[in-house]
Formats: structure tokens, sequence, C-alpha cells
């Protein structure tokens, strides 16, 4: 079988010189002279890599193509030029080092603004991280990589500018945002702060692609947390309605192919995520920019081989309630010997993705740039999980593989958001159009957590942030810590509400996501007059319900 | 089946079958996800009407010929002429309806030339 991406031709490619060459009419921007070229000679573009082709037709493959070599990711552009925005967080930096030793030429900026949020709620990186320059010094000499790194914030458009003309980049992944729910949901101080560095940050990136580098693909990290949990248990489509998705109202028809899903987003960080999927949606339109809106579950771990490499090329990793993920909190959890808190029901469901699986993906669509114009979703996610269930998997590792004993405890739910919940994902686009299989399992992830922080230095500073994992930041703006609701044994509790779908390819019957406990009769609700009946109606509660 | 500006007059206007053909973009999702559903007909219709795209931004010819001003435009051809036009995009249903009624039209001609 062929490469995930070796029929793409020059279209595809951010070497492809199409402005100038190519008459971009989807505004109307009509180009006479262009036009008028075109009509007598046809498409010619020219290559930004070789120029000795001259003008020539689009159509050679990534296959044909000598620019384009062949991975274990499918063909990569040879020393592709890509520029990581956001270098020095989790997922920028161990990004960075993926790319660079598989012979991409990485530049990225950062301003370390996620290195100050963290600092400003009194915590830090339980996983000690280096500065940039022993980052920059240890990827040279451990893994042979030389980072292009220049401290910018993305905020200042004429700095990035300079330095985007100098690197001219092929690719650019943004993640160069804030990425925390719960530090959005602080005050109006850091609602403002999410919301403006994010959106308006993105927005003013879009300007500068546009002038600088039109031909370059952004890949550009939202989330899952978009779509939120419609109560509909409507599946969550990839960014885009499905070819086969129509609208039925007053008895006539339409096909909602194609058209943007609705998004109903859970704190002001996720709504600041929304708002650059219509911003980044609009460039394309306009502008014939092309983008991969990368809607990511909730990611978690500590591991690839490059960060493994080295202790200086460690990743950063947080486990406060503001910027640390649930299974990472998990984990710090189990190993200072508190109990594992679940919010609320803790029937919530969420999609997980581990680092490494999420660095293929990244890399994957990378690799794979799509059309001129083109923006398109892709759900990255390898797997649902109810936040309960997650809760006993770290139990159960935690007990079996590194005997240490470990209690669940459900505390007061401090967000807005329904606890039990039906749940649908679709993520057909990265196990079937790019080639990506997940490699990572969830117990496997988790173990090689646990063997990394109960190291005796990270240990000692789990212990000082211990204090800053339950949650306090409540999305009605009270601040008090949340309370015990129970505290239990994994594996002595029943778990109910609905069993989570995830679809990778569509079958003829997909499956619905229902309870896990089928109704033995139908529920009799009675007055408070009536009479009691002998055979009691059995009580199900919030099964249903938002709250 | 892709069409070009160069393949075009011999896979449709020369065509001995009516030919549909969904003038497309690459910056508009709706023509990118319509593409399953014309695999689709393709199949479902096979020998009866032939079932072609063609991307506006790269077939610049062909687009001006036929005066297209949005996507996805779909135009039914037959002996070289244009039997139904219709732009916006489409369900399955509502794509094998105006199959079908195109293909009416053209039995309506031909049985009037006979």
């Amino acid at each position: 079988m062929k490469p995930h991406n070796a029929e793409k031709t020059c279209w595809n490619c951010p070497a492809a010189i199409l402005k100038g060459n190519v008459d971009f009419r989807a505004c109307g921007q009509s180009v006479e002279a262009i036009r008028k070229r075109v009509e007598r000679e046809g498409i010619l573009i020219e290559c930004a890599r070789q120029p000795d082709l001259g003008r020539f037709e689009p159509t050679i493959t990534f296959e044909e193509c000598p620019q384009w070599r062949l991975t274990e990711y499918g063909y990569m552009l040879e020393n592709m030029r890509v520029m990581i925005l956001g270098i020095d967080g989790y997922l920028g930096w161990t990004l960075a080092l993926k790319l660079g030793r598989l012979g991409c030429e990485v530049s990225g900026v950062d301003n370390f603004l996620r290195r100050r949020c963290v600092k400003e709620k009194g915590s830090m990186s339980i996983v000690p991280i280096a500065s940039m320059e022993e980052r920059l010094e240890a990827a040279r000499e451990v893994l042979g990589i030389d980072i292009n790194f220049r401290e910018i914030d993305i905020l200042d458009r004429e700095k990035l500018g300079r330095f985007m003309k100098e690197v001219k980049p092929e690719a650019i992944i943004h993640y160069g945002e804030i990425p925390s729910a719960p530090y959005s949901m602080v005050d109006c101080d850091h609602a403002i702060k999410v919301q403006y560095n994010n959106v308006i940050g993105t927005l003013g990136l879009l300007f500068l692609m546009k002038e600088i580098v039109p031909e370059s693909c952004l890949i550009k990290l939202g989330t899952l947390g978009e779509y939120g949990s419609p109560l509909t248990g409507r599946p969550l489509f990839e960014g885009l309605f499905p070819a086969d998705a129509v609208l039925i109202w007053g008895g006539r028809e339409w096909s909602l192919g194609g058209e943007v899903t609705p998004r109903d987003p859970l704190s002001f960080y996720h709504v600041s995520k929304v708002q650059d999927t219509f911003n980044i949606y609009e460039a394309c339109k306009y502008w014939w920019l092309r983008s991969y809106d990368i809607m990511q579950g909730v990611i978690y771990g500590v591991h690839t081989d490059e960060v493994a490499a080295d202790p200086r090329l460690r990743t950063r990793l947080d486990v406060d309630e503001w910027f640390g993920t649930v299974v990472n909190r998990f984990v710090a959890q189990a190993i200072l010997g508190m109990p594992l808190t679940v919010y609320g029901e803790g029937q919530q469901i969420r999609g997980f993705i581990a680092l490494e699986d999420a660095m293929e993906c990244m890399t994957r669509l990378t690799s794979s740039p799509p059309e001129p114009g083109q923006y398109d979703v892709v759900n990255q996610v390898s797997g649902l999980h109810k936040l309960i269930d997650l809760a006993e998997t770290v139990a159960r590792v935690a007990s079996e593989k590194f005997d240490i004993p470990v209690k669940i405890q459900r505390v007061e739910n401090p967000r807005v958001e329904a606890d039990v919940h039906p749940y649908e994902v679709v993520s057909e686009k990265l196990p079937n159009t790019f080639g990506f299989r997940p490699k990572v399992t969830l117990e496997k992830e988790i173990t090689r957590m646990f063997e990394l922080l109960t190291q005796p230095e990270i240990k000692e500073r789990l212990k000082r942030v211990a204090h800053l994992i339950r949650p306090s930041t409540w999305w009605s703006g009270e601040k008090r810590v949340a309370e015990t609701i129970e505290v239990y044994t994994p594996g002595t509790k029943r778990v109910g509400g609905f069993q989570p779908v995830l679809i990778t390819k569509r079958e003829a019957i997909v499956p619905v996501s229902k309870p896990v406990e089928e109704l033995e009769e139908p529920i009799q609700v009675l007055a408070k007059d009536d009479p009691p009946k002998k055979k009691t109606a059995k009580k199900v509660s919030k099964r249903n319900g938002a709250h | 089946m892709e069409l070009t500006d160069k393949n075009f007059e011999k896979e449709v206007l020369k065509s001995d079958i009516p030919v549909l053909v969904e003038f497309w973009g690459s910056w508009c999702p709706p023509c990118q996800v319509e593409k399953k559903i014309l695999a689709k007909l393709e199949e479902e219709y096979n020998g009866k009407i032939k079932i072609c795209t063609i991307n506006i931004d790269r077939n610049p010819k062909v687009t001006f010929k036929y005066y297209i001003k949005g996507v996805p435009t779909y135009i039914i051809f037959y002996n070289g002429k244009i039997i139904y036009r219709d732009i916006a995009a489409k369900s399955e249903k509502q794509l094998k309806e105006m199959i079908e009624k195109a293909i009416n039209r053209i039995n309506k001609i031909v049985n009037m030339n006979y």
C-alpha cells in the first residue's frame, strides 16, 4: 500500500509558488493579466526549492518529486522548514525534537508565558525543565538538532513578521496559546488575558501568513472541548458535517455536508478556541490559506523517545488544578498518597490521547498539507474514557505495578458541565486519511508516568505543589476548595452513566452511546398522594440530566 | 472522474451518455465532502450517466466558458448541450432527483428526434 500522502501533488506542496501564477477567483479577485495568460498557456507554476525547473504544470506527485523523501510517517519534504509557536511548552518542545530528528529545519518562538502563568498560580512543572539556552544546547549535543529559537510574543506582529520573513516557514504549528479552562475562569482579568492572547494572537498570525507565507500550512491546536457534549447524543463530527448529513425542516431537506458543525464550548478558554476556528476558516476562504484545525482530546503522558533521551530534554509536566490535565493529576495524587479527585458524578466522558501518539499525528499532518484554501478539521483522539474509569485505571496501575494503595474521592464539581451525558466522537480522518494508528495504551503511558514521577527529585517537587491539585476555581466565580462528597476504594463502586462511542471507521450501523444500565421496566412516577405500590419503582437518578 | 481543461471536450462534450459535472473549489468544504456522495452515485448510475468533477481554479478555460460564479455548480451535459444546471450543495436524495429529472428530459428529446 502506498504511503498516505504519495498521491498529493504540487497543489499541496508549500514550495509551489501559486501567487502570481494562479488566478484565484474564490472571492472574485480575478487578476486580468494572470487570467489571460492562464487562458493562453494553462496553469504553470514555479518551485521555490527548484527554480531551475522554470514554469511547469503543477502535477508532480510527492512520490515523484525528489524534494519529498519517504519516512515512516509518509513522504516528508526534505529539510522542511517548520516553525513552532509556543516551542517552550509541553507539546511545542516535544514536537520540535521529533520533527528535528526527522530532518526538519525547526524554528520556534516563545515568550515563556506558560512558565509565568504557572508561576503566578504558585505552581511549577513537576518534571524539572531546563532554560531554553540549555535545552537548545542539549538538543544539539544529544540529538544533533539545531533549533532556530527567538524569544517573541506572538502578539508582537512586527517581530514575529520579521522572523517569518527570515525563516520562510513551510509549515507553522501553532501551540502559542494559553491552554487552560480553569485559568480562564479565575476572574475577568484571566478570561480577558486568555482570550486576548489566543484570539488576537492567532488573528494577527493569519494576516502575517497571508503577506509572508501564503503557501505555508497552518496546523493549529484546537480542542475537542470546542464541541462540548451535546445532550442529544449527536456525534461530534470532525468539525464539518459529513456528506450524508441533512437538515429536515418543514417537510423540506437540505444538505449539511461540509458546513461547520455547532460548537458548545465549556469555558472562556474553549470560547477562544472556537473564535480561532472561525477566524481560520474565514482566512482560508478569503485568502486561499490552508489549515488543519486540530480538535485534540485531553493529552496526558511524559514520553517520547526524544524527550527521554536526556534529562535536559524533558518536557514540562503540570499537575496543578489550572494546567494539569486529569490523568497527569491522578498519577500525581496517587504518588502523593492522596485520593484521586473526581469532579461530581465522575461520569463525564472525554476524548484522550497520549503525548507520543499526539506527536505522531502532528507529524503526519505536517507531512500532508491541505490544498490551497482548504480548511479541514481532525479529531485527534485515541480513546474515550469516563473520568471515574480513568481513576480506576490509575489506581490499578498504582497498586499492581508500584504497590501504592490508592483511594478515589468524589468532590463537588466546580465546573458547569453535564456530569452524565452520552458521548460519540467521530475520528475517521487520522486513521483513514493520514495512516495513524495509536501505539500507546492508557496503561502503558500511566506506567511510564509512575516510573518517572516516583523518582526522588520529582517526588519532592510533587510534594511542593500537592496543595494546588484539588480544585478551588469555580465557574460561578466562587473561590473555595471543593468539598468531598465521598471517598471509596477502587473497584467497589458500580459505574453507571453512558457508554462512550469512538467512531474511527463508519460501518453501515453506527453504535449508539447509551446508558450502561438498560432499564428493566418503565420508571413509575408516583404523585405524593398515590398509595404506595407493592412493587417499588426503581430509582434512576441523574442518568440523563445535566447538573 | 476528475476533469481538466484538456480532457473536458473528449470526456464531456463528446460523451455517448449524459455527464453530470460538479464544478468545485478546494476552499469550499461542502464541495470537498460531496465527493463521497458523487462516488457512490457514479457506481449506482454506471452506464446511465457519467459523473465527473472539475476544479474551477485549476481549469480556468472551462470555468470561464460555462460562467461559473459559485460552487458547487452542477451541469448535466448531453450531446454537448446543457440539459440541466443548478447551484448549491445537494443531499444524495436531491442529486438523484436532479439526475432523474435530467434523464427524463433527455428521453423526451431523444423521442422527439425519432
